[in-house]
């Protein structure tokens, strides 16, 4: 178990070094470049060709492509993730700034649609065919397909300035000392956040504790004259539980994909909010930093995975051929 | 009532719900069990086997029903009628796994993979019994060990997944057996092994017949296991018992053309590859458009105007009862 933790551990390495080199190329092929960026459109005309040239040059952006990357990654495995090139600001410094936001978020999202994704879906397999499970399996038919930004632009419209009872955005505001006091601030985007993943959690569960109560041993444990919710619990649920961890594992980076969108909706100081104006400005070093922590989290929760089912599952081994 | 019976079933009558279609799988069933021996249940699938047991235990699928008749357990405290208690109540938990145990078809899919085999056969036993943890364990290592399974020490704490076929079926028969039930109802118990294990798993049975005086009802559809096991045989055909006897009287003297067809399809060893096996003509009829009448007559060479309509049941002698307007041995 251990050596295959550490196996898969070192598989990531070659793993990063691939993708960092494919994002570097997919940015090259961006029209544009992050000094053209800089300078506002109504003044583009006023600046002069050299000077531009000059900046680039100053900047390094008109050395080839591999010189440009090899220079990059030299620096990035030293530790050295650059400085942003519209702000000046180290890289570290800015995701390290930006980072506990999108974790909270991220976590309270996960926390969220894991109890009540599985909750209600595993409600709605015991009550198969009444009208509360008809009810929720529309509900989660339109979380799973109507896009989060919308929703997340509902709720401010309904909670946040209808109603009043939630703020619309923003995570600290001057005056805030403990984590109860922005409470409120983090409901709505943890909430918009969780929806598409609760539902898609308990579609999943449903199904999974469906599948899990048609099995013979169900039937065994039922013959053996145990009570019902004990049958239902210990010997359906439990197994319908593996599927479902697999599926919330492999939804966790969507989980901070998707906080991209949610961050610049309610205005939440995460990395997603700070992505989305990196790509916009071309500001390369910082899109390679968040998209490679991206895809870090991505093969993390891959092999948090497969911890867990061979934790779940006795009949997984890791690590064998 | 004789006093090794322990079990009766009476005009048993299970009916299946179907889009508004009626499936009447158990169509008026009458047998008994006891103590000590082995009923076999015959017949081929869709007959209504598996559904007789499965009313027995009230562990029938939901949208059917037992609509008539009476299954009466015939307990030291006094008659219990199954079919008057609720599916999950009290009263059906009590009876489950303690008093009236049941080991299904495929070991592999039976027993639950997320759970040690010592867990699952200590289940039966912490909800029948007021033993402590480790009296549970001892009395579960004592069971794998009676029912042969090599070094449970070590065996009471795997998975399903590490036994073979024929130790799953051991482990099952273990968890069955953990309450010392008067009645084992195993449904076609050795279909999933091979047959060097079937005549090991048989032999455990016809053990505990003798030692414990457990009433087995076997279901099966192999003649050959009849032969070997029973001391009584029910053949099954569309929901009804059409022969029932002693071994040697449904074996040896069939009454029913539906038995002995069924008996002349066995090939039998030595007759050389050329032997004429005599399939049952047509097929079985839809079990939601039965034929009127006898069920069987439609694929019976003895068929006559007589059964278009159900016959009786009538007694051979006073063991064997046939349910046939042409029995072989002359007219009722």
């Amino acid at each position: 178990m251990l050596t295959y933790i550490i196996r898969r551990i070192l598989i990531l390495i070659p793993m990063l070094f691939g993708i960092s080199f494919l994002v570097y190329l997919g940015l090259e092929f961006t029209p544009g470049d992050a000094v053209s960026h800089m300078i506002p459109p109504d003044l583009a005309n006023q600046v002069s060709a050299e000077k531009l040239e000059a900046i680039r040059e100053s900047l390094g952006l008109n050395k080839s492509f591999l010189h440009r990357y090899w220079s990059w990654l030299s620096h990035a495995v030293r530790g050295d993730f650059g400085h942003s090139i519209s702000g000046g600001v180290s890289i570290s410094k800015i995701v390290l700034d930006r980072l506990p936001a999108t974790l909270e978020l991220s976590a309270a999202a996960l926390i969220i649609s894991t109890i009540l994704g599985i909750m209600l879906g595993t409600y709605s397999a015991l009550h198969k065919g009444t009208y509360t499970d008809s009810g929720l399996t529309a509900v989660g038919m339109l979380g799973v397909s109507i896009p989060e930004f919308f929703f997340g632009l509902v709720a401010i419209l309904i909670f946040a300035l209808k109603l009043g009872w939630l703020p619309v955005g923003g995570r600290l505001m001057p005056g805030m000392e403990s984590w109860i006091d922005h409470l409120p601030n983090i409901i709505l985007p943890a909430l918009v956040l969780s929806l598409m993943m609760t539902a898609g959690v308990m579609r999943y569960s449903r199904s999974s504790m469906l599948d899990a109560l048609n099995k013979e041993f169900v039937k065994t444990a039922r013959a053996k004259g145990m009570p019902e919710w004990r049958v239902n619990f210990l010997h359906g649920f439990r197994v319908a539980l593996t599927p479902v961890v697999v599926i919330i594992g492999f939804r966790l980076p969507t989980l901070i994909g998707g906080s991209v969108i949610i961050e610049e909706v309610f205005q939440w100081p995460g990395v997603g909010a700070e992505f989305i104006q990196a790509v916009r400005g071309q500001d390369y070093p910082l899109v390679m930093m968040i998209a490679l922590f991206s895809v870090f989290a991505m093969l993390m929760a891959s092999l948090i995975v497969d911890v867990l089912t061979a934790w779940i599952d006795p009949r997984v081994r890791l690590g064998e051929e | 009532m004789p006093s090794d019976t322990a079990l009766t079933v009476r005009n048993l009558k299970t009916y299946f719900y179907n889009n508004n279609r009626c499936n009447k799988a158990v169509n008026g069933v009458s047998f008994s069990i006891r103590r000590g021996k082995t009923l076999c249940i015959v017949g081929e699938s869709g007959c209504g086997k598996s559904v007789t047991a499965s009313s027995i235990m009230q562990l029938l699928p939901e949208l059917s029903r037992i609509e008539e008749g009476n299954i009466v357990y015939h307990a030291k405290t006094g008659d219990v009628h199954i079919e008057r208690l609720e599916r999950n109540s009290d009263e059906m938990r009590s009876l489950r796994g303690a008093e009236i145990a049941m080991i299904f078809q495929d070991p592999m899919t039976a027993l639950n993979p997320a759970y040690t085999i010592g867990f699952q056969i200590g289940e039966t036993l912490k909800y029948h019994t007021a033993m402590s943890a480790s009296e549970i364990r001892t009395r579960s290592l004592e069971l794998l060990r009676d029912m042969g399974i090599s070094l449970p020490e070590q065996r009471i704490d795997e998975y399903p997944h590490q036994y073979s076929g024929g130790m799953r079926q051991r482990a099952m028969i273990a968890m069955a057996m953990a309450c010392n039930p008067k009645i084992l109802i195993a449904d076609e118990p050795t279909t999933a092994l091979d047959v060097t294990i079937q005549a090991q798993i048989f032999e455990l049975m016809d053990n505990l017949k003798v030692e414990y005086k457990t009433a087995i009802m076997l279901i099966t559809h192999d003649m050959g296991v009849v032969a070997e096991l029973a001391d009584e045989v029910a053949v099954m055909y569309m929901g009804n018992i059409v022969e029932s006897g002693t071994v040697d009287d449904v074996l040896r003297r069939p009454q029913h053309p539906y038995t002995q067809a069924l008996l002349d399809s066995i090939p039998v060893l030595g007759r050389g590859k050329q032997q004429k096996i005599k399939a049952i003509s047509g097929s079985t009829p839809d079990a939601y458009d039965r034929p009127v009448g006898c069920q069987f007559a439609p694929r019976c060479e003895k068929a006559t105007i007589a059964c278009n309509e159900m016959p009786l049941d009538t007694s051979i002698t006073t063991s064997h009862t046939v349910r046939c307007w042409h029995p072989r041995d002359g007219a009722p």
